[in-house]
């Protein structure tokens, strides 16, 4: 057992080195640290290899619990209702990803912007942090402050991109993300910002002056240099007026940020849509 | 626990908290494993190793949540050897007692992290209190259930030892 005045010594050792490395960043420039470099570095093809695994496992299971309640109902099936209950599965399985497939491929073909496909590998790594890993990186030409877009709008920007071939990307309702929005019926610009307690986003910045109704459609405004223009963020479901100058708004998201599995990263967000494909 | 299990704990922990976990909860997941991880160190093995196991497993979960890089670590090495003491003080061998300091650890761990957070960057608060409520509750839960899982799998693992050595089989097999 170590005497307490040696463990008192440590603690203050080791708790003073971690407010030395909190504060160094505080001013410091975005971007990944070679901390985070190393870290996700080591962890990508691990996660890579557990979401696969997970997948694999999961779709098993869900195959053998169906196949169990089907037998129940009917003893005379055989092994080989089993296998195709089974191929079932797969093939559904394989149908949904074809159709998420073909809701990005449109959406890539309706917008101008030179994009890229992702898959996405790992998620939040505490409960406090909104982010997902994606399986493109520096490799494929993806870099910090892109815009990342999926189908139904919006989802995020990549924040660090820290191994070869995987990126880290902070969605929409993380507490640190914004985004340049305006509300699409009345050109009305604000901010949109995360908050992250009820997977709300709030769009702040709009004058009490200003007209805005529940239900309006907010977009990307494109102001910000990151997202581009047109894209959707959500539909507005709460307006108050504000103790000072400006509404509070609240702001549903259109996207649905548990359930993305395939993203598009913006490699070009200065060039503009062809057509509003937001909420397609 | 040795210190091989810990790191194994702890790698197992951050996987699964960056996979499966977001996956089982629908993101947002309520649950930190590697703090689970983190108590039950300290718990078998004192305030020195909480301390390490609280700061590795904090700043690896830093790097890969894309915050500031210190404040799991932070928060997670003064929970490591509170733990650590309480372990060392009061006898914590029961599974309510236990509950208790998971309980207790979690919350610590919340408020030391909003902390932080609050002076970091002031009037954006990282959690409420539902949000802390909650996330204590099931670390609690969670914890207690690994525990005992890990405890049936190794008593299960030694009487399977055991039976292999036993003079009675080795007589069985003879004739």
């Amino acid at each position: 057992m170590e005497s307490p005045q040696r463990i008192g010594y440590l603690v203050m050792v080791v708790v003073l080195g971690h407010l030395l490395v909190i504060s160094a960043q505080i001013n410091a420039q975005p971007g990944a640290t070679v901390l985070e470099r190393v870290t996700v570095g080591a962890f990508t093809q691990m996660q890579r290899w557990v979401t696969t695994t997970f997948g694999v496992t999961g779709d098993l299971w869900t195959g053998y619990v169906g196949l169990r309640n089907l037998r129940q109902q009917n003893l005379a099936l055989t092994d080989n209702v089993a296998e195709l209950e089974l191929e079932l599965q797969v093939q559904r399985a394989l149908a949904q990803q074809a159709r998420s497939l073909e809701r990005l491929l449109r959406l890539r073909e309706t917008t101008a912007l030179p994009t890229l496909s992702a898959r996405v590998i790992a998620s939040d790594a505490t409960p406090y942090f909104r982010t997902l890993t994606i399986d493109r990186g520096r490799d494929d030409g993806v870099r910090p402050d892109m815009a990342v877009i999926a189908p139904a709008g919006v989802v995020g920007r990549v924040v660090a991109v820290s191994a070869g071939r995987a990126a880290q990307v902070q969605l929409l309702v993380d507490r640190n993300a914004a985004a340049g929005a305006l509300v699409e019926r009345t050109r009305v610009s604000g901010l949109v910002v995360g908050t992250d307690t009820d997977g709300l986003l709030r769009m702040d910045y709009v004058s009490n002056l200003e007209d805005v109704r529940i239900g309006d459609r907010v977009v990307t405004s494109g102001v910000d240099g990151i997202y581009p223009g047109g894209f959707l963020i959500g539909a507005v479901t709460e307006v108050e007026q504000g103790v000072g100058l400006y509404l509070v708004i609240r702001v549903d998201p259109v996207v649905e940020f548990s359930r993305i599995e395939d993203v598009l990263v913006v490699v070009d967000a200065s060039a503009t849509l062809t057509d509003d494909v937001g909420g397609q | 626990m040795k210190a091989s299990h810990i790191w194994i704990a702890l790698a197992v922990a951050l996987l699964a908290q960056t996979t499966i976990v977001s996956v089982l909860a629908g993101g947002g997941a309520p649950v930190d494993l590697v703090l689970v991880v983190v108590v039950f160190a300290a718990l078998s093995r004192g305030p020195v190793i909480g301390l390490w196991t609280g700061t590795f497993g904090g700043l690896i979960q830093d790097a890969l949540s894309g915050g500031v890089i210190g404040v799991s670590g932070l928060t997670k090495t003064v929970v490591g050897v509170l733990v650590g003491v309480a372990g060392a003080q009061f006898i914590v061998g029961t599974i309510w007692h236990r509950l208790v300091i998971l309980l207790a650890a979690s919350v610590v761990h919340a408020f030391c992290y909003i902390g932080i957070y609050a002076l970091i960057s002031p009037g954006n608060p990282v959690a409420t209190l539902g949000m802390v409520g909650v996330q204590a509750l099931v670390n609690a839960l969670v914890g207690i259930l690994a525990e005992a899982g890990v405890r049936a799998t190794t008593g299960l693992l030694e009487r399977v030892r055991q039976r292999r050595r036993s003079p009675t089989r080795r007589r069985w097999t003879m004739s």
